[in-house]
């Protein structure tokens, strides 16, 4: 960006040089620029700086069940805790496997299913493909809090229309969806695909509708078919421009904390876990930990640990993408 | 929800391509309209087609269901049917006399105007100082708006707990718009000052020419012409905090305070079944009108994701 477009040296209306001015304008000029940022950094004190030096704190602390009115800094107790107290220990292995599959496989099956359907949509002899990419666009534009509770009258037991079609209309035996650790985990996966997969499909769609059809027709004449087309040309020009958005979701999956909460708020139970469930991301896992058990400084510690987990990968895609390689 | 839209723009192309090649399109189709397909080309486009539909259909029909079940006569308990078997307002009517729904509707509206308005203000304003100036810090500063983000939110409504109690804004709508603006900034501010670098620096020097002082061709040169980005800014905090629970689900406790979704939420506390149907007819009545204005405006919201993103 800037390297194309160098910022524009401070300008000096009336004056013929910089060094002409007297001494308190150039301090003032060199302070301009802080001036529009100030009331920003203002705004993103309190919400952001402000939280997280109060949770790196607090996680540093007993704060919590049993100390709410005095509590005392206990160093990196709750750090070490995590992974040495068995119970936790457990919790967070179990937990953060589901969180690393749930992101992984979230993330393959919206990529997958959004660059099928760009493909097909891709079609110039398709004249009616606006009509049914505005109609595939639906579940993006739609608030996602209140589209995930509807998904969980979808599949409640007894009257959800999954119940409904399998028991009356396919005949088979009835399915506890939300309670049954395994149905649980599926309907999860359901559900994140039909969310996700309208902002893949339109990133998929632009990136193809930028591959010149020179090159295609230039391995058409090569004598390449549709799949070779495909897994040759297409493929390997796309991967490039998609590269850094499938990191990034995998990283937002990593604490896609809306889906599991008002899904499955984590449950069903793990038997023998005190907190944890089949479907609890860390993120939920950390919030409930805080609310209901009321942790407040293991929850911060598991707090700044996600912060870490995710603020590492993020940092690889930068890399990779070369983000700021333009930035000096 | 928007899905992770913080990296929409690093990998959408630019957006002039993509119109370059959908104008490309239209002429071919326009050339072949008369000229008959190969059959290789017919099978490949029914195919498609098939393939489609029957997606559409699996998509689309949930959501269908909601619509149909929130106008569903009789008892939902036990029903066999999945398409609605007869027709009634009166979940829409028991909606209005026995919640609050106009309330949150009238909060979740302030809240996300505010906070839409507020936050398109800063960005641009904090955008073109990243774009234009060089100051000691901007590198690290770009950066440190992309690290912030990375900061797990359900963790941050502890601090703003205790801070809000400090300041006496606790429960109150006030104070839930002043702690949710920070976090729109990051994101939106990277959006704009892509959008900005792609304005041509002649711009101002011409107004520096003219006499503008710095601030003037600020404002007169340079903000007008980000209008369409404003609105993509605003459409988009606007539609993300509709779905903002955490953060006021913790902050407001006045049924008098309750935005749409913690509204939405009560229903599904206990007895969802009771309540499915109303929740449905609530759920519809809060989705349709924003649907309809995002997909009016998806053209414009992605062509804008995509210059907001433009390299070099």
């Amino acid at each position: 960006m800037a390297a194309t477009s160098p910022p524009i040296s401070a300008p000096s209306p009336g004056v013929a040089s910089v060094a002409g001015k007297p001494r308190r304008r150039r301090i003032l000029d060199g302070l301009y620029p802080y001036g529009y940022i100030a009331p920003s950094i203002a705004f993103m004190a309190i919400a952001s700086f402000f939280p997280i030096v109060f949770t790196v704190y607090i996680s540093l602390t007993n704060y919590g069940q049993g100390h709410i009115i005095s509590f005392d800094f206990v160093g990196l107790k709750n750090y070490v805790d995590i992974f040495t107290n068995f119970s936790f220990l457990r919790d967070f292995v179990d937990v953060f496997i589901f969180t690393i599959m749930f992101a992984a496989i979230s993330t393959a099956l919206c990529f997958a299913g959004g660059l099928v359907l760009a493909y097909l949509l891709n079609n110039e002899n398709m004249w009616e493909r606006n009509l049914y990419r505005t109609l595939l666009i639906i579940p993006w534009a739609l608030p996602g809090t209140i589209a995930i509770l509807a998904w969980q009258g979808i599949f409640a037991d007894l009257f959800g229309l999954a119940d409904t079609v399998l028991t009356h209309y396919l005949h088979l035996p009835d399915v506890f969806f939300l309670g049954d650790a395994v149905w649980a985990r599926v309907v999860v996966f359901i559900v994140n695909f039909w969310l996700g997969y309208p902002f893949m499909m339109t990133a998929c769609l632009g990136a193809l509708q930028s591959v010149s059809p020179e090159v295609m027709q230039a391995a058409e004449i090569d004598g390449a078919n549709a799949w070779q087309k495909f897994s040759r040309v297409t493929f390997p020009l796309l991967r490039a421009a998609t590269l850094p958005l499938v990191i990034s979701t995998f990283a937002f999956n990593l604490n896609n904390f809306g889906i599991v909460y008002f899904l499955t708020n984590g449950g069903p139970p793990i038997p023998g876990s005190s907190y944890a469930g089949s479907t609890d991301i860390l993120a939920t896992y950390t919030y409930k930990l805080a609310l209901t058990a009321r942790l407040y400084g293991l929850a911060c510690a598991y707090g700044v640990l996600i912060f870490f987990i995710i603020g590492t990968l993020s940092s690889i895609n930068m890399k990779l993408s070369g983000a700021f390689e333009e930035v000096d | 929800m928007i899905g992770p839209r913080d990296t929409i723009g690093e990998a959408l192309p630019d957006a002039r391509t993509a119109a370059r090649g959908e104008a490309r399109g239209l002429l071919r189709l326009r050339s072949r309209t008369k000229k008959h397909l190969r059959t290789d080309e017919r099978v490949a486009l029914w195919a498609s087609r098939v393939v489609i539909i029957l997606f559409l259909a699996a998509v689309l029909f949930p959501a269908l269901w909601v619509v149909g079940t929130s106008f569903q006569g009789g008892l939902l308990f036990n029903s066999t049917n999945i398409i609605p078997t007869s027709f009634t307002l009166q979940h829409y009517r028991d909606l209005f006399a026995n919640t609050s729904f106009l309330t949150w509707v009238r909060n979740s509206v302030i809240v996300c105007t505010s906070v839409g308005v507020v936050t398109v203000l800063l960005v641009a304003t904090m955008a073109y100082a990243f774009s234009r100036f060089r100051f000691a810090g901007r590198k690290y500063g770009l950066m440190f708006l992309l690290l912030v983000q990375m900061f797990p939110a359900q963790m941050s409504f502890i601090a703003f707990y205790y801070l809000l109690i400090q300041i006496h804004l606790i429960d109150t709508l006030q104070g839930l718009i002043l702690v949710l603006i920070g976090g729109q900034l990051p994101f939106n501010a990277w959006l704009f000052k892509g959008y900005i670098d792609s304005l041509p620096k002649d711009l101002e020097e011409a107004a520096y020419v003219d006499g503008a002082t710095k601030l003037q061709a600020y404002i007169r040169v340079i903000l007008p012409l980000t209008r369409p980005m404003m609105a993509v800014v605003f459409i988009f905090v606007w539609f993300g905090m509709y779905s903002e629970f955490l953060v006021s689900s913790w902050l407001l406790n006045s049924q008098g305070n309750f935005t749409m979704p913690l509204g939405l939420y009560g229903f599904i506390n206990n007895q969802f079944l009771n309540n499915w149907t109303e929740f449905a007819a609530a759920a519809v009545l809060g989705t349709i009108p924003l649907m309809i204005v995002f997909l009016m405006a998806q053209r414009f919201l992605v062509a804008g994701l995509a210059r907001g993103a433009v390299k070099g």
